[in-house]
């Protein structure tokens, strides 16, 4: 079956590296800019994972992560922080929160697939066809 | 009682360990008050700081053998306490920089030596964010023309005319200021200056000035990749609360 991954970031430069690097696995990709259109997304897409970022306009990733853990039907999605927010105090504070894990911007693609993959399973596009 | 710090934390994420200039520069932080031969003996035991501030004292010299300030004490004398901590802060700046290029680009930068950093006399692209909190400042990204149609290609494999398209260029601009500013924002935190980040603005200019914030000192970095020299200006107040 596809994975579903939901990429939400207010730079489009980051949603598309985010779905390049998924474009050799059997997996769907959407997109929201800011966390109140990752919410309606998660909501409407029922994603297996949701990479995330934190500073956004409209909503930060932050509340959009309290605003998960908080609805029963999405907070056991599992969440991967993609960022370039490393000092240690937010990491700690984000990391309550209830993150799967985090990535720390400046990455290479490859940190990203291993990580999901810790959580989701990703069949390569050949693979998946052939199946 | 299971005690998780920080750091225990971020290794399980497997984030890297936070580096010695950072931990250097937040024991520096701590010596704000003290003398200048307190803060000299601090930086003494930093050989590549206690370098650069002798670099710094002697802007005319061509090589260490033409320094007439060689002691730390004496370059703190000429150069005062806040070129140090700016000094001490451009390493988690340029590293921030040289990271970017090599993770997301591919592309491993030169360091342009200070004395060798022509300006750009055209028309270029100025990225901009600031910070503040306990420290004030900004950060300046300053990139040839010549140089969007190689980021497009190495960030997202776009064709050389994508990145005519301005929203497009601004985009990925936009977004490796973040990474860049935002890693070294990150250290700042870590050393004790807890700050906030504008959002990146971006704009082209031919303006080539070195900005200094209120009560701030400045610095360029200059660096070279694939040929193209492209700029890093950072101008600090680390002394704004």
């Amino acid at each position: 079956m596809s994975a579903k991954i939901l990429s939400v970031d207010d730079s489009k430069t980051i949603r598309m590296i985010v779905k390049r690097a998924f474009a050799p696995y059997d997996a769907t990709v959407f997109e929201a800019a800011n966390g109140e259109e990752g919410l309606a997304a998660s909501l409407a897409n029922k994603p297996d994972i949701i990479i995330l970022d934190i500073t956004m306009p409209v909503m930060d990733g932050v509340t959009m992560l309290t605003k998960l853990k908080e609805n029963a039907d999405l907070k056991n999605i599992p969440v991967i922080m993609l960022t370039a927010e490393s000092g240690r105090e937010n990491v700690a504070f984000i990391a309550n929160l209830g993150v799967s894990d985090y990535l720390v911007k400046p990455f290479k693609d490859d940190q990203l697939i291993e990580k999901v993959k810790r959580v989701v399973t990703l069949q390569p596009k050949t693979a998946a066809v052939a199946a | 009682m299971l005690n998780i710090t920080t750091e225990d934390i971020a290794k399980k994420f497997g984030l890297e360990s936070v580096p010695e200039s950072v931990k250097r520069l937040s024991q520096l932080l701590g010596k704000r008050d003290a003398s200048t031969e307190d803060f000299a003996k601090l930086i003494s035991q930093d050989k590549d700081l206690t370098a650069r501030l002798l670099r710094a004292a002697n802007p005319r010299a061509e090589s260490e053998e033409d320094y007439t300030t060689t002691t730390v004490e004496d370059a703190l004398g000429r150069t005062g306490m806040s070129s140090a901590l700016l000094l001490a802060m451009s390493d988690p700046l340029i590293r921030a920089v040289h990271k970017s290029f090599a993770l997301m680009l591919k592309i491993e930068l030169k360091a342009l030596a200070p004395t060798a950093l022509d300006p750009l006399k055209e028309e270029h692209v100025l990225g901009e964010v600031s910070f503040s909190g306990k420290a004030i400042g900004l950060v300046h990204l300053r990139l040839p023309n010549a140089f969007l149609p190689l980021l497009g290609e190495r960030l997202l494999g776009l064709a050389p005319d994508d990145m005519e398209d301005e929203a497009t260029a601004n985009d990925v601009i936009g977004e490796l200021c973040n990474m860049i500013v935002g890693n070294f924002k990150s250290n700042l935190c870590d050393a004790g200056l807890t700050c906030k980040l504008s959002p990146p603005k971006i704009a082209r200019t031919e303006e080539f000035k070195l900005r200094v914030v209120d009560g701030g000192t400045s610095q360029r970095y200059g660096f070279c990749a694939k040929e193209l020299d492209f700029f890093a200006d950072l101008s600090v107040n680390p002394w704004s609360e």
